[in-house]
């Protein structure tokens, strides 16, 4: 059987993610001896218009990305969406806050802002443009979930990723829950998988993996005002990866 | 005779020379709580502790394990943890729920992994000292335990009582140096602490003798208490994840990148979690939260007492109420509510 052939493309990102697959040193090696990667700009110069797994990092901020994108699509077997700003917009979603894009840009870029390049609309993730088959997500990507995911995909396998809260894998460290220390953690409505690694190094979970596809409300806000905080402490934390796509919350 | 009593002193002493020897796991403090740990000096040892974090289950069934190694075509390993250790620090409560876990993964398909984890523990049960925010072990009859240990450990104020219950815990205690039969007097205040705690364990108190909550729960499938409570459920599972009697699992195969060789782990699952009851047509029998949350509260008082002589498998040490964040998952204050809208009898 053919190694099949895979291509990692990025847009709207820093890169980061990509950063992580770099960071996989020697089972870097692994993972070609199981497949060709056959475009990757970060890591090599070669190009292919020819690939089965396209790998998409970053989100899609201008007309000629969607197009970029649909293309890829229409060549690839399977796409994976790679980390955060892929699986849903990511931080690159703050702007879609504002009403009028031109002062955000303004503000970005100063006096480069009118450059054509630079003519980005509203943020959008990769499956908000064509069809995602997979998602890696997080901000950064764990390297060990990314691996787990190809090699499933090589095997012909459906990667098994969590869809519940990352409170599961706090626990299951033995974490003293954040919320009793006046932290407004989101570990309770974001997807676990990270290992609950902010919350067992003290810090309360950002919500880098998206919420679970079925986060309660009503929950959170039984909880807030339980802690005596108000609808807005929550929402300025979810701000920061959850612009444009948190469940409802009425005021 | 096999109660000893031992100054505070000689027991550290005592504790000091088991950690050059042995594999040993204490309770200790982390940050304002308490968890159980490696033990690397007597000093860190906290037997003045309220509750642990976790429950000590995780020294017999880990949240996440090997259970075998494979080769696609070519067999497989199966893999045990094979060191001895000693637990020491368990509360009465957790000893129970160590005993009825010990009669689950017996039967049925005997649990080898769980099982030689097991039989390589010395555990040291410990009466409680200080009562937590939200134990009610007293309400449940698990204040006090009297077997399942190899040694129990009382603090009876300028000393402890230790009671060697099985040949392992007859062996540990004949290493403790200043160990002498403990004499009536010393007796005499055991029972006091166990009298006490049979009263004092119990910031939740049910309003009904345990023994009666499977026929309670018989009436209760319909209630609205599961619907009302559910609203505010997270579905985060950190009830099932404190919970010492909570044994469900989840089992997963990995491959290596020779796509050949490779893996198969279990970890802890949980029964409040969206997609736990998931089968293969990608149908979920349990898809409402509502009916999740109910499940939790009969597998504990209804179902797991059916495969374990009726024994209640909730026991009482209140970390589901301090982990819940709504403040939903007290089984008493459901069990109450019941006994408030249904009677007894």
């Amino acid at each position: 059987m053919a190694k099949p052939k895979i291509a990692i493309f990025d847009f709207a990102c820093c890169e980061g993610c990509q950063l992580q697959i770099v960071n996989l040193e020697e089972e870097i090696l692994s993972l070609l001896g199981g497949a060709d990667v056959v475009e990757w700009r970060e890591a090599m110069s070669e190009k292919s218009d020819e690939y089965d797994i396209a790998i998409i990092e970053g989100s899609i901020t201008r007309l000629e990305d969607e197009e970029r994108l649909k293309l890829i699509r229409s060549r690839a077997k399977v796409l994976i969406a790679l980390g955060a700003c892929a699986t849903i917009g990511g931080v690159n979603k703050l702007k879609n806050n504002f009403d009028d894009l031109d002062e955000v840009k303004k503000c970005v870029y100063g006096k480069a802002a009118h450059k054509p390049h630079l003519h980005t609309g509203l943020t959008k993730a990769v499956d908000e443009v064509v069809q995602v088959d997979y998602y890696v997500h997080g901000c950064p990507i764990d390297r060990k979930e990314f691996t787990y995911i190809v090699r499933s995909l090589l095997m012909g396998k459906k990667p098994e990723i969590p869809d519940y809260p990352v409170c599961v894998e706090c626990k299951a460290k033995g974490n003293p829950c954040l919320w009793q220390y006046d932290q407004v953690c989101l570990g309770p409505i974001i997807r676990a998988g990270c290992g609950a690694r902010c919350p067992s190094n003290g810090f309360r979970c950002f919500g880098c993996r998206g919420y679970t596809s079925n986060p309660n409300v009503d929950a959170a806000k039984d909880v807030i005002n339980r802690y005596g905080l108000n609808i807005d402490d929550l929402k300025t934390k979810m701000v920061l990866f959850g612009s444009k796509q948190e469940p409802t919350i009425y005021e | 005779m096999s109660v000893k009593k031992i100054t505070k002193s000689d027991f550290a002493n005592f504790v000091s020379a088991l950690i050059q020897t042995d594999n040993v796991i204490g309770v200790q403090a982390k940050g304002d709580r308490f968890d159980f740990a490696p033990l690397e000096s007597a000093k860190d040892l906290r037997l003045d502790y309220d509750v642990t974090l976790q429950p000590p289950k995780k020294y017999f069934l880990p949240p996440m394990e090997v259970l075998l190694t494979f080769d696609v075509g070519g067999g497989y390993n199966s893999q045990m943890d094979a060191q001895k250790f000693i637990l020491l620090g368990v509360h009465p409560y957790d000893m129970i729920a160590i005993n009825q876990m010990d009669e689950l993964f017996r039967q049925d398909n005997y649990d080898a992994h769980y099982m030689t984890r097991r039989d390589n523990a010395t555990i040291v049960a410990c009466d409680v000292a200080r009562s937590s925010d939200h134990v009610f072990a007293s309400s449940m009859n698990t204040a006090v335990v009297r077997d399942g240990f190899d040694v129990l450990l009382t603090d009876i104020g300028d000393g402890y009582v230790l009671e060697a219950a099985t040949p392992k815990g007859r062996d540990l205690v004949a290493r403790a140096k200043g160990a002498v039969d403990a004499d009536p007097q010393a007796l005499r205040r055991r029972e006091e602490v166990w009298a006490h705690n049979r009263k004092s364990l119990n910031k939740h108190e049910l309003k009904c003798d345990p023994a009666y909550l499977p026929r309670l729960l018989a009436k209760a499938y319909k209630h609205p208490i599961w619907e009302e409570r559910a609203k505010t459920c997270f579905a985060c599972g950190s009830c099932n994840q404190v919970c010492p009697t909570c044994y469900c699992f989840n089992v997963q195969d990995d491959v290596n990148w020779d796509l050949k060789t490779g893996q198969r782990s279990r970890a802890w699952d949980g029964c409040l979690l969206d997609g736990f009851t998931k089968c293969a047509p990608n149908h979920e029998f349990r898809k409402a939260r509502a009916d999740r949350f109910r499940h939790r509260l009969y597998r504990k008082a209804a179902y797991v007492p059916q495969k374990i002589r009726g024994q209640i498998a909730c026991v009482g040490c209140g970390r589901c109420v301090a982990a819940c964040l709504p403040d939903i998952a007290n089984p008493v204050s459901v069990y109450n509510r019941l006994i408030d809208d249904l009677g007894i009898g």
